[in-house]
């Protein structure tokens, strides 16, 4: 052996750096890869290796409405109403579900009733699942409802399963205007420090339209991403001016996502205009409607 | 075992942050098992399925776990020997990087504040995640007959 011949152990282990190396900028290129390229990724992984978790998640959340279902007929069975009485979050997902019920017989079919499923992994907390999708007619944009009003929209679409964003979400926006069509903006969603100051503004309306607190702001059907008439929130106060042209104001959300837990998704060809499918809560006297049920 | 535990654990069951991050684990251990190249491999394996649940910042576990497996393979070289100090503080380092690390390529608009998200909770989360660990090496001892 000559005395300049290369060490193989030193190769080697250079070889493996070089390689360890390359698969660093291989993740570093996934992280810059254009957004419909990593849905594609995502979307495929979801169908693929993570297929088996998410029915288990919605086999349990199956078994926790039947369940539940159960400890109200065992309650109604041994009378203690009083027992079903203090259970509040039972009675808040029974007055979501009639919520809902009562919209169903509204929209009709072109809403279908669906449970959200949330992942609750870091970074995906303005997502969540739906159990419908492209078999049942659910595409890209659809808008996602609750019994109070807009919850979201949905994302990306397979069959049996959708995944969508929430009003949390930093590319949320809906055009918008007041119900009695006086003001329009964008309502977009603003992040607090933390998660649960997140709120909602209304942007970009004219500085001398007359915008009182506790008006109803609604989607306005302008760009034909939401149809027209779903309620969004309620106006809480001027967020800020500019010059004496502009003006924002905060909202007061009808719907609350971590509590959301059965929804109404749109179906291809749905209406575009709703507005008379949501009862105005105050005129139908529940004021507590959005915080009650919701919250 | 661990892969699909973790996914059992925090979709299958959605219990969250109450369950340890055995994804995490799992590459720390394969880590010093495998070798370099199969640590990244891993690691990048384990991100992706982690981003896949991750709508707003996809391809920061990528980066964050193909590091991590890549650290945790060069510890091979600087530390010999698997003594249970070592290893507590192994999975208590390597979680808190991991959280660390996410934290930082997440991006400014996506994070909680440093001292909530990973002082705060990241410690608290290496700690969980360094005494799970610990149990799965004494289990793992006990079944190899150690």
């Amino acid at each position: 052996m000559g005395p300049y011949a290369p060490e193989p152990e030193r190769t080697g282990r250079n070889r493996e750096i070089r390689f360890a190396f390359a698969i660093v900028l291989m993740s570093v290129g996934l992280f810059h890869l254009p957004q419909n390229t990593q849905q594609r990724i995502a979307l495929s992984v979801q169908a693929t290796v993570l297929r088996p978790f998410i029915a288990t998640q919605e086999l349990f959340a199956d078994a926790r409405v039947r369940s539940s279902q159960i400890q109200v007929l065992l309650s109604d069975l041994d009378s203690l109403t009083a027992v079903t009485s203090t259970q509040s979050a039972l009675i808040d997902e029974n007055r979501t579900l009639r919520d809902l019920l009562g919209l169903v017989e509204r929209v009709g079919p072109s809403y279908l009733s669906a449970s959200v499923l949330r992942p609750r992994t870091a970074g995906s907390e303005s997502m969540f699942i739906v159990d419908v999708g492209y078999d049942d007619g659910v595409r890209t944009g659809a808008p996602v409802v609750g019994p109070h009003g807009l919850l979201g929209q949905i994302r990306d679409v397979q069959p049996g399963i959708a995944v969508g964003i929430d009003w949390t979400h930093p590319d949320f926006r809906a055009s918008a205007m007041l119900a009695d069509g006086e003001a329009f903006g964008i309502v977009e969603n603003v992040r607090g420090v933390f998660r649960e100051q997140d709120q909602l503004m209304l942007n970009g309306t004219a500085y001398n339209e007359p915008v009182s607190e506790g008006m109803l702001v609604v989607t306005s059907g302008l760009g034909g991403v939401f149809p027209r008439g779903i309620p969004i929130g309620r106006i809480e106060g001027i967020a800020e001016e500019q010059g004496s042209w502009r003006k924002s104001y905060w909202l007061q959300p009808n719907v609350h996502p971590g509590s959301a837990t059965h929804v109404l998704v749109a179906v291809i060809n749905a209406p575009g205009d709703v507005a008379d499918m949501w009862l105005d809560p105050l005129e139908t006297g529940d004021e507590d409607v959005g915080r009650g049920s919701e919250s | 075992m661990l892969f699909p535990l973790h996914f059992v654990l925090h979709i299958g069951f959605g219990l969250g942050r109450s369950a340890p991050d055995l994804l995490t684990i799992a590459l720390l251990l394969v880590a010093r098992e495998v070798g370099l190249r199969g640590a990244s491999v891993a690691g990048l394996l384990f991100g992706v399925v982690e981003d896949s649940l991750t709508v707003l910042a996809f391809g920061a576990n990528s980066v964050t776990m193909t590091v991590i497996g890549v650290l945790g393979a060069f510890t091979r070289d600087l530390f010999v020997g698997d003594s249970k100090l070592f290893m507590l503080s192994y999975f208590f380092a390597g979680k808190w990087m991991r959280d660390f690390l996410h934290w930082m390529i997440m991006g400014q608009e996506l994070r909680q504040p440093f001292v909530d998200q990973v002082l705060a909770q990241g410690l608290l989360a290496a700690l969980y995640a360094a005494l799970v660990g610990m149990g799965l090496v004494i289990l793992m001892d006990l079944v190899r007959g150690r």
